[in-house]
């Protein structure tokens, strides 16, 4: 059930880093994945968010130690506003955060969980492989966080309901939509989700529906 | 503050007065001169005059010539400022003859022993109205700044003082009588004129002997306040007559070698801080008949109260100064004009014959604004030297940052994309990565503002600057993570953490809120028996922010159903009632439907809400 996304799509793409040589790195990485992609890029939050509003976008990498504008401090505080207002502002934008200071992000977890779009992210030491992976799955919509980010099983109530329709009911996401009174696209969102908490990830040969029920009767979620 | 209390506690024990003293007398002096007095005369008996006359003291037969004399001229009244309690032959019947016989002659008498152990009384037979007693009250420095108008002798009978009888005849002569005071009934009063008695806190002076009835010494500024001739110059009769007619005309010694000498500080003249006893009493006699007939103002004091309210509006006024000025030069400027201004200000006054607390209020002011200012300074300086540390801290990290972290990330990488030989290399890259980010992270966190923080476990800081529900979130994903026995059951926990409106909510109170959380969550782990679910809600419905906690394990301790109910409330609950009443919401902890416990905090926004960016 691994649906990559063509690398030969026409997607537009900002990657935000401070660091010039950083920069080049990961456009230069992402260019030879997707030939026909848009890629912009941005130094300082006040440069990210100008770009955010003036394009529609379908990717932001965002690095979280940047300056608000040139010449100012590098700081994670600057990054972690810019993801908040971003998320805000832009639900269904797919984001990939690269840092190295995940525990910095736990405050975000309650906008990460009702954000629409995906949002993945990718340690800055990942190998190259890796990191295409982490921007893969976020361009799909799926979410993923690292298990520092982590307190054990936590879900919201309404992706319970998810699982309890799915698997006690046995109904389609559409028929979830309807029961649940939301869109489709949300109750995808809603799967993404519960899959990050059960750790369940695109792999080759793997069922996800099938895995997460697996997952899920394991821990309890459904009876 | 405490220095302004300081300044006023040492004025009130005393250790100032000497200053007090000092500035007046400077002020006195520095007075421009002051026209002669020509109502009074002063003979004065000088070192000529006594070899002249091959004896001293001076005979009653000469004391008598020198009155037949003056007599002559027509003088209103005339002081004898020289003891004649025993007769000084030859001419004493001569002399008792002469003060029988002239009512307007004045002899002197020393009511009390004083320093020389002895009383001295007035020249035999002579009805009360002629005589006056010489008594001075020096003030502990040895100076003169008081005139006694008035005092009770040995005998307990009240007796008026040369200076007042010589006034009291003078105005009389002029028809202006003696009465009590209207203010002060035992002051003594010229028609408008009341003298105000000296208190012992008059201006500058602390628990003073103000016995009797004493008024402040306003000297007569000038080198020669008065004319002053001598003995000789009345035997030749080389005075112009026109200078003795209708005055006061005062006898005394005038040489260096009688010592009828007395201190005082206030007169410029030739010997300084010395003039003769009868110079005095012309000034003390000057300042009276001057301030009923001239308006010439006599020396006055503010009322305590409001000389201690000087004081405490001049240390306030250097507080202020203290904490304002910005650059050195213009602080010590702003300190020395209004130095300048205060000194000004109480020579004006003194001009008008008022007074005023100068030294203490200086002091104030001086202490407070600079004693201030140089804490002020140092405070800024030690501010200064903090945020040059915190910039050394950032440029570190700036320097990690963009060196060796970013060389280690491209190292990290490059061993990842090779084969597994490289692991352990990875591994301890990877570690150290973190380590160098901690170093940053611990000392930037230490110097952060400690009031808009909460403070979890050792090492988690969190900003109250934050939204509340992302902070609420971080005390719960904390807390969770403790080492509580009933957490290890615990299976899942269902979150919702929704954007609560807290605009209307301080650092105190979101920091309460956290605590609550905090201390729910604890509770949990601590008596949750077997608990599998942890449902927590957080968010607002319609007017009311909520966080409500529900677990469904076993809890042994009984839970009442009503917090209020009962008089064994733990600490937690108290505290979680007196945080509702805070917020004026509610607080309730009830048993659920699962046989749980359900914590839950409501409190009203207030204000319609809508999401702020």
């Amino acid at each position: 059930m691994n649906q990559s996304v063509p690398t030969s799509a026409e997607i537009t793409i900002l990657v935000v880093d401070d660091h010039a040589s950083v920069l080049s790195g990961t456009v230069n990485i992402l260019q030879q994945q997707y030939p026909n992609a848009e890629i912009f890029t941005a130094q300082t939050a006040e440069d990210a968010q100008a770009q955010v509003h003036q394009q529609k976008l379908d990717l932001v990498v965002l690095d979280l130690s940047i300056p608000e504008k040139l010449r100012d401090q590098a700081q994670i505080s600057t990054g972690i506003q810019l993801l908040r207002t971003m998320m805000q502002e832009h639900a269904a934008l797919n984001i990939v955060v690269q840092s190295a200071h995940v525990k910095s992000l736990i405050r975000l977890k309650p906008a990460i969980n009702t954000h629409e779009g995906g949002f993945t992210i990718a340690d800055k030491s990942l190998s190259m492989q890796e990191m295409l992976t982490k921007v893969d799955w976020a361009l799909q919509g799926l979410m993923f966080t690292p298990k520092e980010m982590r307190t054990g099983l936590e879900v919201k109530p309404e992706w319970l309901e998810v699982l309890n329709f799915a698997f006690l009911e046995g109904l389609q996401d559409r028929a979830i939509a309807e029961s649940m009174n939301i869109s489709e696209r949300t109750v995808r969102n809603y799967w993404t989700k519960v899959q990050d908490a059960l750790g369940v990830y695109p792999e080759e040969g793997i069922n996800m529906r099938i895995q997460t029920e697996i997952r899920a009767r394991e821990e309890g979620l459904i009876d | 503050m405490a220095l302004i209390g300081g300044v006023i506690l040492v004025r009130l024990l005393g250790l100032l007065q000497n200053l007090e003293w000092a500035a007046l007398d400077y002020g006195l002096k520095l007075r421009l001169p002051e026209p002669v007095d020509e109502r009074i005369v002063i003979v004065g008996i000088n070192e000529g005059d006594i070899q002249a006359l091959q004896s001293y003291p001076i005979s009653d037969r000469d004391l008598a010539d020198l009155l037949e004399q003056l007599q002559a001229y027509r003088p209103q009244v005339i002081g004898v400022d020289i003891f004649r309690d025993l007769p000084v032959e030859p001419g004493h019947t001569e002399l008792s003859k002469v003060f029988k016989n002239n009512s307007n002659i004045i002899a002197i008498e020393r009511i009390l022993p004083g320093r020389s152990g002895f009383t001295v009384s007035a020249p035999p037979n002579l009805p009360d109205e002629q005589v006056g007693f010489v008594d001075a009250v020096l003030d502990a420095d040895g100076f003169l700044r008081r005139s006694l108008l008035g005092a009770s002798n040995l005998q307990g009978k009240f007796r008026f003082s040369f200076t007042m009888r010589i006034a009291e005849t003078y105005l009389q002569d002029q028809g202006i009588f003696l009465t009590n005071g209207i203010l002060d009934p035992e002051a003594m009063r010229f028609r408008a004129k009341e003298l105000h008695r000296f208190q012992p806190h008059t201006g500058g002076y602390i628990r003073a002997d103000a016995a009797g009835n004493q008024i402040l010494l306003n000297f007569r500024s000038g080198p020669r306040p008065f004319r002053q001739v001598s003995l000789r110059d009345i035997q030749t009769r080389s005075v112009n007559p026109e200078w003795l007619r209708d005055r006061i005309v005062l006898i005394g010694v005038t040489a260096l070698s009688q010592k009828d000498l007395i201190n005082t500080a206030a007169i410029s003249g030739m010997t300084p801080g010395l003039v003769y006893g009868v110079e005095v009493q012309a000034h003390a006699i000057s300042q009276i008949i001057s301030t009923v007939l001239d308006n010439r103002p006599l020396l006055t004091t503010w009322p305590d109260v409001w000389e201690y309210i000087w004081i405490i509006l001049w240390g306030s006024v250097g507080l202020v100064l203290g904490r304002l000025s910005p650059s050195p030069t213009k602080h010590f400027s702003v300190i020395i004009i209004l130095g300048i201004a205060l000194i000004g200000f109480s020579y004006g006054c003194l001009l008008l014959g008022l007074w005023i607390p100068l030294v203490p209020a200086l002091i104030a002011f001086g202490l407070n604004s600079i004693a201030l200012y140089a804490f002020h300074l140092y405070d800024q300086g030690l501010k200064a030297r903090i945020q040059d540390r915190q910039m050394v801290i950032e440029k570190t990290f700036d320097a990690l940052h963009n060196g060796p972290l970013q060389t280690l990330s491209a190292l990290l990488r490059q061993t990842q994309d090779q084969d597994g030989s490289m692991l352990q290399l990875n591994q301890n890259l990877q570690t150290l990565n973190q380590e160098l980010r901690v170093v940053y992270e611990d000392v930037r966190q230490e110097l952060q503002d400690q009031d808009r923080q909460f403070t979890l476990g050792r090492d988690l800081r969190l900003d109250l600057k934050s939204p509340l529900h992302e902070i609420l979130y971080e005390v719960y994903a904390y807390t969770v993570q403790r080492n509580f026995p009933c957490f290890q059951t615990l299976k899942v926990k269902v979150v919702t953490f929704e954007p609560l409106d807290s605009r209307r909510l301080n650092f105190e109170n979101k920091r309460d809120l956290c605590r609550f959380l905090e201390e729910t969550l604890c509770n949990v782990g601590k008596h949750a028996e077997g608990v599998t679910r942890l449902t927590i809600v957080c968010g607002q419905s319609k007017n009311l922010n909520f966080i409500r906690v529900e677990d469904n394990g076993i809890s042994h301790s009984t839970i009442p159903s009503d917090p209020n109910s009962t008089h064994q409330k733990g600490r937690g609950t108290q505290q979680a009632l007196t945080l509702a009443q805070h917020l004026q919401g509610s607080f309730q902890r009830y048993s659920s439907a699962a046989n749980g416990t359900i914590c839950e905090i409501i409190w009203p926004i207030q204000k319609p809400w809508f999401w702020q960016r």
